[in-house]
């Protein structure tokens, strides 16, 4: 199958075949294993945060952003988990890596880890999606494996998914990392995934002398948080001058930590499909000149939220992905019937008859 | 974090938001705009009830944009979340009780710096805390109210260490005092040290809160009374529901080690109603834990029943239950909190009742 073809599938939101699906894995295997674990690229680039499966979203983040070859696109991870198309989003990237290669590059995120994807949705939604076995779901992750962890935006901008590690000091400690196996627990490339920002401008009792601006143990007992001092740190010692990453939701699709000096970039609006909160594209003209295009969730994901109120219909829906389809289907019959100048009432959301009509459809549970 | 101020945007590249919300009002211009226009040959169905009522209906829906109740025909749904800014809060009366509910997205900016530095103080917040989310159940004879909000509930957070920790803890801590030992002749390049692998971060991060609503009287009228039972009989069959509404409170997502979610939700009959708040906790490969309250009022005998249930196990042992029905995907189970409550250990019940 070609990849224009594939590409024409995949933007209607259709499945590819399972071997099909392996072919390409086994492409951009052969792609990314030559490329080092820190690519260098130059601007204009878009970059992009967390997806989490969100794929309507994405289509949307292509419509405002512009499309792959006419835009530059830097995804930071976790592509999969939690959103109800895990597949069709990290397919269309797959694709979309294959038929442009020097115009849309893939960092890995902490999601993109077989541990993590057994617990999250990733796995079960492969399942669903593919009859019941497993074999997409070990082709994806054996992909995942071989995404790079860092790039370099006009040698002066870092970017990864989580966050920095006290194992790392310069960029070459990140070439010589051996990426191609699962996460690991602990060490540099867990840290670069998972590792988050700590503002602290309070100093207190516990630590007077300001080591909250260092690494610190979190709570949970494992993993770093990281201060300003050790971004300073890192930005001096490989001459750049800012951090941008993800893996954290921002409500307003971005935040900002130490006046700039690290950035997080948050591309999921409405996350899990009932948070309400906005999300972001980093807009990077050059190195001193970006913007923050702050969007809402597609008008695709306020369909499926108004029939899928909460979770269990959320994996119902996952489990019904013919009625998923139907469901668009007839979302754009409506608007195309709209366009034959028919008129039908029924399509005021806020008349009686609708809402009548919509609220005997709205889940109610006899729970106990 | 405790800075979360948005620099004005710089000039270049369009507000989508604007973009979107002009879209949906052009939208719904138009659809208005096709309502009036007559149609030959569609007719509104005429509404059939099945049977007659054998009782006039006693509720009074108080619902500015959902369609109005007619013969217990609809259920009462929040409307979806208007372009406008209508502030749409459902709610139904029965007799002197009313019952209201209200869902928004989580805090902003703004409202989380003020419940950080304010209102909670000391605690990191979770990640989405619904904060203008509630359930309310009120009498308003008797003066009388009980209330479900985010705030409430992280009050009962606890400032100080769980000591619950993620599966792979002990294996990262000593992994990091080796390296510290090997690395002990250049301390100077390495910016961890043996103080840095204390965790110094007071607080629950586990979110674990055993709140029980917020009662509008200063002293509360629950009694204890641990032989009082729900009425499952009553509550199991199938009366037709004329108020319902589902919603979170809070949720962590534990960075990626589990779940922290406080979840309420409500269903109103004709003569009594039921609200289950669960708060339910995984940490992945270590624990699993759910803290049930329920609700119950009948209101013709203005009656109130809160039964407080605490359900933990280990992860493996409830994951082993699952794995004994032969699925394919085991930890689909342990994403579905009613699945856990069912196969995890009670270790506490409680039971309150109030009788005005």
């Amino acid at each position: 199958m070609e990849l224009d073809e594939c590409l024409e599938r995949l933007y209607k939101a259709q499945l590819l075949p399972e071997v099909t699906v392996r072919a390409l894995c086994f492409k951009l295997k052969e792609m990314l294993v030559k490329e080092s674990n820190v690519i260098h690229i130059q601007t204009p680039v878009t970059v992009v945060g967390d997806m989490h499966g969100q794929f309507h979203d994405m289509l949307e983040i292509f419509q405002i952003g512009g499309p792959v070859p006419d835009t530059n696109y830097l995804f930071l991870g976790d592509y999969v988990d939690r959103g109800l198309y895990s597949v069709e989003t990290i397919m269309l990237l797959i694709v979309l890596k294959l038929r442009y290669p020097s115009r849309i590059h893939l960092l890995r995120g902490n999601h993109e880890s077989r541990q993590i994807t057994q617990s999250y949705g990733f796995y079960t939604e492969c399942l669903n999606k593919y009859g019941g076995n497993s074999r997409v779901w070990q082709y994806l992750t054996d992909i995942f494996d071989y995404l790079v962890l860092c790039c370099i935006i006009d040698d002066e901008i870092f970017c990864v998914h989580g966050g920095l590690s006290p194992n790392v000091q310069t960029i070459d400690q990140i070439k010589i990392i051996d990426r191609f196996r699962e996460i690991p627990h602990d060490g540099a490339m867990a840290d670069l995934v998972w590792s988050d920002p700590e503002e602290n401008n309070n100093p207190t009792l516990d630590h007077p002398d300001n080591s909250g601006q260092h690494f610190q143990v979190s709570p949970r007992g494992a993993g770093y948080t990281f201060g300003r001092s050790v971004v300073e740190k890192f930005l001096r010692m490989n001459d750049m001058n800012r951090i941008y990453r993800a893996h954290q939701l921002c409500n307003e699709g971005y935040q900002i930590y130490f006046d700039g000096l690290v950035t997080t970039v948050w591309s999921a609006p409405n996350y899990c499909y009932r948070c309400g909160n906005k999300a972001s594209i980093l807009e990077l003209y050059s190195k001193d000149q970006f913007y923050f295009n702050v969007f809402e969730e597609a008008p695709e994901n306020k369909l499926l939220k108004e029939n899928s109120m909460n979770d269990n219909a959320l994996e119902d829906s996952i489990s019904n992905p013919v009625a998923n389809r139907k469901l668009i289907a007839d979302y754009f019959e409506d608007d195309s019937a709209s366009a034959d100048g028919s008129t039908d009432p029924e399509m005021y959301i806020f008349s009686d008859v609708y809402q009548a009509r919509s609220a005997s459809n709205r889940h109610v549970d006899y729970f106990l | 974090m405790s800075k979360r101020n948005t620099p004005p945007l710089r000039s270049s590249g369009i507000n989508t938001i604007q973009i979107n919300a002009a879209r949906e009002m052009h939208a719904q211009t138009v659809r208005a705009r096709r309502m009036p226009m007559p149609t030959s040959g569609i007719t509104t169905p005429s509404v059939q009830p099945t049977a007659a009522p054998a009782t006039p209906p006693r509720h009074i829906c108080n619902n500015p944009n959902n369609p109005q109740c007619l013969h217990c025909g609809s259920v009462i749904i929040p409307s979806p979340r208007a372009t406008l800014p209508l502030e749409d809060n459902p709610s139904i009366s029965i007799n002197d009780w009313t019952i209201s509910s209200r869902k928004k997205p989580i805090l902003n900016s703004q409202e989380l710096d003020i419940w950080e530095n304010e209102k909670l103080k000391g605690l990191t917040l979770p990640e989405m805390i619904f904060g203008n989310n509630y359930i309310r159940i009120e009498n308003s004879k008797q003066h009388w109210s009980i209330e479900f909000n985010a705030l409430d509930a992280l009050k009962e957070v606890q400032l100080q260490d769980s000591g619950i920790r993620v599966a792979y803890s002990n294996d990262w801590i000593n992994s990091k005092k080796r390296q510290n030992s090997t690395n002990g002749a250049q301390r100077f390049t390495n910016d961890v040290n043996d103080d840095s692998l204390n965790i110094i971060h007071k607080y629950d991060w586990t979110y674990t809160t055993r709140y029980k609503g917020t009662e509008s009287s200063p002293e509360s009228k629950f009694r204890l009374d641990n032989d009082q039972k729900l009425p499952l009989d009553k509550l199991a069959v199938h009366d037709k529901i004329l108020f319902y509404d589902d919603m979170i409170l809070f949720e962590d997502e534990l960075a990626d080690n589990g779940i922290s979610i406080l979840n309420v939700k409500i269903r109103v009959m004709n003569e009594r109603l039921l609200l289950l708040s669960r708060f339910f906790l995984r940490v992945d490969d270590v624990l699993v834990r759910v803290y049930d309250t329920r609700i119950y009022v009948e209101f013709d005998e203005n009656v109130v029943i809160r039964e407080s249930k605490e359900f933990e196990g280990k992860y493996q042992d409830v994951l082993a239950k699952h794995r004994l029905s032969q699925s394919h995907d085991p930890k689909a189970a342990l994403r579905d909190s009613n699945w856990v409550a069912q196969n995890t250990p009670m270790i506490k019940r409680q039971c309150e009742i109030i009788q005005f």
